[in-house]
């Protein structure tokens, strides 16, 4: 099966970027990860879909140890993630992450919290951050907005500005959960334009997400998750016109998702 | 009845000095229990826990004891136990500061705790570290969401000065009393200070209520 995955897979012949190897998490008495394995490759995006609570959300907080898994490992580049905090921030600072809520910080404007990360974290020179900033700004089509702060922002405008946020750390994969869920109908083509072009210009992404057309056009593999177990992936096509699992099939028709 | 302002006017220049002792005291004691309260207040939310349990007793016990006990017991008890006797200004500096900075400090801890997890969550994907993460992120925040209570405890801190009139510091409640009883003219002199106290106090809550209405949305995650 392996074999035959790596075969199918963009750049399966390389080291996988992530790798998942029987990941459990709980909390408390709780198992929400309960053994997940799998891979991401470089320049792939990978998307998690299934029902909610089957612990999505909790394997992309591993990825960057914002949860610390209980059994199995990550692997990041080649190194399983690394115990101490310091050595965490470090991996943290090499992975993008963009949430449902954005999260951008209030007290700062769009060009401050996408400077923040380098002059804070990486001690850039402060002019150049900010002309980088910039320039990131205008990749998302946000070169006008630099001096607003994240209360006269849209919705859209303010998840474009958290993905700029994550991109200026130049992070060598970017995770993104339920980046559109929070979103009025309007403004989700916009950010999820954005997270197209990203993915073209060959940028590692692990999206957790319920735009299923998105996942059908843009992705190169998907996870099935139901309780805490990937309980089928393969290529789009694969998933989305023949899937195998019962449960598989009663999520996408429960989306109203006919193939 | 017949109103005779005439002392006011009279001895206007030593009301006009306990009114800048008034000011001068409420200055120094909002810098000072500011400065302390933050520290207290980071210290409780973030220090280690050898830390916290005596930082909490100190400010619920500095809630619970009247701030005139406080000042009384600084001014008469302290140079007893110690063997330094301090001025009355400064022994009303202390005691207002001692009760003041509990204050502040559970308003900022209020303030911290009240901004949500995700925050948090976004900085540490960053790759911040915990000190970045309060510096840059939770603090700035907080002080925007505090500003209310802030406003208010200002006014009250202002308002306490007063009670320092009685360890004689010559502040504007205690200059009025001489007057008043050298004159008397009660009515006359305690109600130019009660204008007098409005008009420092009306302007600076008004002025803080005005600065958080222009900055709320910072706070705001
Ligand atoms: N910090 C936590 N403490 C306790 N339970 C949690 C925590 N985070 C997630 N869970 C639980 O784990 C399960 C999976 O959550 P999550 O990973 O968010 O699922 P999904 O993203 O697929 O909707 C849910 O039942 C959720 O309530
Ligand atoms: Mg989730």
């Amino acid at each position: 099966m392996e074999s035959t995955a790596a075969g199918l897979r963009k750049n399966g012949d390389q080291p996988p970027v992530v790798q998942y190897d029987g990941v459990v998490k709980r909390f408390g008495s709780l198992t929400v990860l309960n053994g997940v394995s799998a891979r991401v490759n470089k320049g792939e995006v990978v998307c998690l879909i299934g029902p909610s609570g089957s612990g999505k959300s909790t394997l992309l907080r591993c990825t960057n140890a914002l949860e610390i898994a209980d059994g199995g490992r990550v692997v990041f580049e080649g190194q399983p993630l690394p115990k101490t905090e310091g050595e965490l921030r470090h991996v943290r600072q090499r992975m993008g992450m963009v949430f449902q809520n954005f999260e951008l910080f209030p007290h700062m404007t769009a060009l401050e919290n996408v400077a923040v990360g380098p002059i804070t974290i990486l001690g850039a020179n402060p002019a150049e951050a900010r002309a980088k900033a910039q320039m990131l700004l205008e990749k998302v089509g946000l070169g006008a907005k630099g001096g607003n702060h994240p209360s006269a922002l849209s919705g859209g405008q303010q998840q474009r500005v958290a993905i700029a946020r994550a991109l200026a750390m130049d992070p060598d994969v970017m995770l993104f959960d339920e980046p559109t869920s929070a979103l009025d109908p309007e403004t989700i083509g916009e950010v999820l334009n954005v997270m197209k072009r990203l993915a073209e210009e060959g940028m590692t992404m692990v999206v957790v997400t319920h735009e299923m057309s998105f996942a059908r056009r843009v992705a190169n593999w998907i996870l099935v998750f139901d309780e805490g177990r990937v309980i089928e992936e393969g290529p789009p096509a694969q998933i989305f016109d023949a899937p195998t699992h019962a449960r598989t099939q009663s999520f996408l028709s429960h989306l109203g998702w006919n193939g | 009845m017949d109103f005779d302002f005439s002392p006011i006017v009279d001895n206007w220049g030593f009301l006009a000095q306990g009114l800048l002792i008034t000011i001068e005291l409420s200055v120094a004691t909002i810098v000072a229990a500011t400065l302390v309260g933050i520290a207290l207040g980071l210290g409780r939310v973030y220090g280690p826990g050898w830390l916290r349990v005596p930082l909490t007793f100190y400010v619920d016990s500095m809630r619970a004891i009247p701030v005139l006990v406080v000042l009384v017991w600084t001014f008469f008890a302290f140079p007893l136990v110690t063997g330094i006797t301090l001025p009355p200004f400064w022994a009303a500096l202390a005691a207002l500061t001692l009760h003041i900075s509990a204050f502040v400090s559970e308003i900022l801890r209020a303030g911290l705790n009240s901004i949500r997890p995700g925050q948090v969550r976004a900085a540490r994907a960053l790759g911040m570290s915990g000190a970045q993460i309060v510096r840059k992120i939770l603090f700035p925040q907080a002080v925007v969401r505090m500003l209310p209570a802030y406003g208010s405890l200002l006014s009250v801190t202002i308002k306490d000065t007063a009670i320092a009139s009685v360890i004689a510091v010559p502040d504007l409640m205690r200059q009025s009393e001489t007057i008043a009883a050298q004159n008397y003219a009660p009515i006359e002199v305690f109600t130019t200070a009660m204008l007098a106290y409005f008009l420092i106090l009306f302007p600076v809550t008004r002025a803080v209520e005005a600065f958080y209405r222009r900055v709320a949305h910072l706070g705001r995650s």
